[in-house]
């Protein structure tokens, strides 16, 4: 556990996705069958392309970085649970890894045995976790349930039991990806004293977090990945901050986001070139805030003069749900004449969606439903809002309450109009 | 090259962590009940009834193996842990791929798990069969000998047999959903062609070499032989048996080697 070369060492790693079969789960046709079918859709990606860093023992060191943008992937290589398609990641050291807490507990069986399984699976002896039982189950504070079925366990306990193993698996080395997220504040401060501890006895930590304060305080050093490479690499805080920086920057500024537009159906008798969600200023934005004005813009272009044309959109949320779909033959309008190039705008006096992601449809069709140009998902959004919202309505609203309900001073959404 | 004996390697340093997630497959599946754990015999005793019932009153027994019931029940003890532990390691990967994703647990101790705990329901069965042997003895209906000691060892090479072919199954169904009900088939098919239902003395002179095609074939003569006829098992079946088990490791072995990368992200 002293400084005898680095506890991690990744060198030059790239690591692409591909699968054997055309679909997640392919038939042995699609394999057997050679190229064509087999290779049709089967676009490699890289979610790690050339990393490479080393961790010193008794290092603490945060990643940080978009979605997509590696982390997780790069733990699971440390961890020795995927393999990199190329280049070396060698750890020295008994590594745990905390991807998910809880992982493998059983529902039907007491907490007991869970342990006992879990310390296994964790690479412990028996013997070990005999050792350490009373500490863990302590730690988690779930001494009264020992002996009942996890299924019969709150989240909390399972998250706390789940965690308390892993920390008392002694690791040299300790991967945790995002598992702070969970559990109360009392756990997640007691769990931040474990990291202290175990940092202190010289063994190394690796987190990965969205919770950017959490690695600029917790962690001594950071990397920042940004699509699959290493963007930046030094003290936690600095950067952490510079990243907050790009994130900031990249707000502002995201033209709307392209989704991935890959579906698109159609003739081509007429086509689609852009699609644009504008905000209340007229100008293209990724990023609307909930209630304010904002406007569907497409730019269809015929190939030669139609007098059968429908101009529609579709918004739906990223879980697939519809969430509202209009076109020009449903408002009533008859088509007459569109040639050459046109504009084609749909004004919302007032955005009222809940706050998310929301994807866009948009088409050219005639009228009896046979698409010129049918694009799904051409673009993606994000509706922000300072007042969370289940569902995807967000209406304008007032709250009124008659009797004796106070609330405190200052408290309260400003949308309660 | 050793690299179709490292799984197993793996799994002798594992065998704490298997043997655990078998007997959590065997608690979680019998606690509970008011019964818990005496299903494992009431199953077999109860199907042993099933058969004592329906070949006396319902279908004419077979009249070249007495009593009938008692030749069928060994077979189909061992078939069920043969056709169980088979189609269990077809889903055994899908089913802990929470674990596989989130652990760096070696991927082989689950279908090797699975192919225990079917294993210890056979072993709790064969209790009863032992019993059943028993009675049968005492009303002279049988004469058990010395050959039934030969049976432990059958059922040793038959179970690294299905060790071998469960990682195989495991590995290829992850890969290939068409795996788990070509398996489902196969072994429908092969219940049929491996003596269970009847002596291998029943099978034509001229088709009893092609029923060595049939890898279980050989291990289900060789059980009849040990615990229903008390015959030695023959030099040349213990060769076949020890062949097939060692071919059966080998491949099972090197297709798990060649595949193990990509589990943890297909599965």
């Amino acid at each position: 556990m002293s400084a005898r070369g680095p506890a991690i060492r990744v060198h030059d790693v790239v690591k692409v996705y591909r699968r054997l079969g055309r679909r997640p789960h392919g038939t042995l046709k699609s394999a057997l069958l050679p190229g064509r079918v087999r290779g049709a859709r089967t676009t490699p990606v890289a979610a790690l392309d050339g990393v490479s860093f080393e961790a010193a023992a008794g290092e603490s060191l945060g990643i940080i970085g978009a979605n997509g943008s590696g982390k997780s992937t790069l733990l699971k290589l440390l961890a020795g649970i995927l393999r990199p398609t190329r280049g070396t990641v060698s750890v020295s050291g008994r590594l745990a890894a905390l991807l998910e807490l809880g992982a493998g507990f059983h529902p039907e069986i007491s907490g007991r045995e869970n342990v006992e399984i879990a310390g296994l699976l964790l690479g412990l002896s028996r013997r070990e976790i005999a050792r350490r039982f009373a500490e863990i189950v302590r730690f988690a504070g779930i001494e009264d349930f020992l002996d009942e079925p996890v299924k019969t366990y709150s989240s909390g306990m399972a998250v706390r039991l789940g965690f308390s193993i892993a920390a008392h698996s002694d690791p040299d080395i300790l991967l945790v990806d995002e598992v702070l997220a969970v559990g109360d504040e009392a756990f997640a401060h007691r769990a931040l004293e474990r990291f202290a501890e175990l940092e202190r006895d010289g063994r190394t930590l690796v987190f990965v977090s969205h919770d950017l304060p959490l690695i600029a305080e917790r962690c001594r050093r950071a990397i920042w990945l940004d699509r699959g490479r290493v963007a930046a690499d030094g003290p936690a805080a600095e950067i952490v901050a510079r990243y907050r920086d790009h994130v900031a920057a990249g707000e502002g500024e995201r033209r709307l986001g392209a989704g991935p537009g890959g579906d698109r159906v159609g003739s081509g008798v007429a086509f689609i070139s852009a699609v644009q969600l504008l905000d209340a200023d007229g100008r293209p934005a990724g990023r609307l805030r909930a209630g304010e004005p904002a406007a569907l813009e497409m730019t269809v272009h015929a190939a030669e003069p139609l007098t059968d044309f429908v101009f529609g959109f579709r918004l739906v949320t990223v879980a697939g749900n519809v969430v509202f779909g209009v076109n020009t033959s449903l408002e009533g309008l008859r088509p007459a004449r569109f040639a050459g190039a046109a504009r084609v705008t749909l004004s919302l006096p007032s955005l009222d969606l809940a706050p998310g992601v929301y994807s866009l449809d948009a088409a050219i069709h005639a009228r009896d439903g046979a698409p010129y140009d049918y694009r799904r998902d051409v673009l993606r959004f994000e509706v922000t809002s300072e007042v969370a919202a289940a569902g995807v309505w967000s209406p304008r609203r007032t709250w009124e309450f008659e009797g004796d309900v106070e609330w405190q001073e200052g408290t309260g959404s400003t949308r309660r109009t | 090259m050793l690299l179709p004996l490292a799984p197993y390697a793996r799994l002798a340093a594992n065998r704490a962590l298997v043997r655990a997630l078998a007997s959590r497959e065997l608690v979680a599946r019998y606690r509970g009940g008011a019964l818990g754990f005496l299903w494992a015999l009431i199953n077999p005793l109860l199907l042993l009834l099933v058969y004592a019932t329906v070949f006396r009153f319902v279908f004419a027994p077979r009249a070249d193996v007495k009593p009938y019931s008692l030749f069928l029940f060994g077979g189909v003890l061992a078939w069920a842990f043969v056709s169980g532990a088979l189609q269990d390691a077809a889903e055994t990967f899908r089913s802990n791929g929470p674990l596989l994703r989130k652990t760096t647990v070696a991927p082989e101790v689950f279908p090797a798990a699975a192919v225990l705990a079917r294993l210890i329901h056979l072993l709790l069965a064969l209790a009863v069969l032992a019993a059943a042997i028993a009675v049968a003895a005492a009303r002279g209906s049988v004469s058990p000998g010395p050959a039934a000691l030969e049976f432990p060892l059958v059922l040793a090479l038959l179970a690294a047999t299905v060790l071998g072919l469960a990682l195989a199954v495991g590995t290829l169904s992850v890969h290939f959903a068409d795996v788990r009900d070509i398996v489902g088939n196969l072994l429908t098919l092969a219940f049929f062609v491996t003596p269970i239902l009847y002596p291998v003395a029943a099978v034509p002179e001229r088709w009893r070499p092609l029923l060595r095609l049939n890898p279980f074939a050989t291990f289900f003569s060789a059980i009849q032989n040990t615990l229903f006829f008390f015959r030695p098992v023959t030099a040349a079946d213990w060769l076949w048996m020890s062949g097939t088990t060692l071919v059966a490791l080998l491949g099972g072995g090197a297709v798990y080697e060649l595949l193990r990368d990509s589990l943890a992200e297909q599965a």
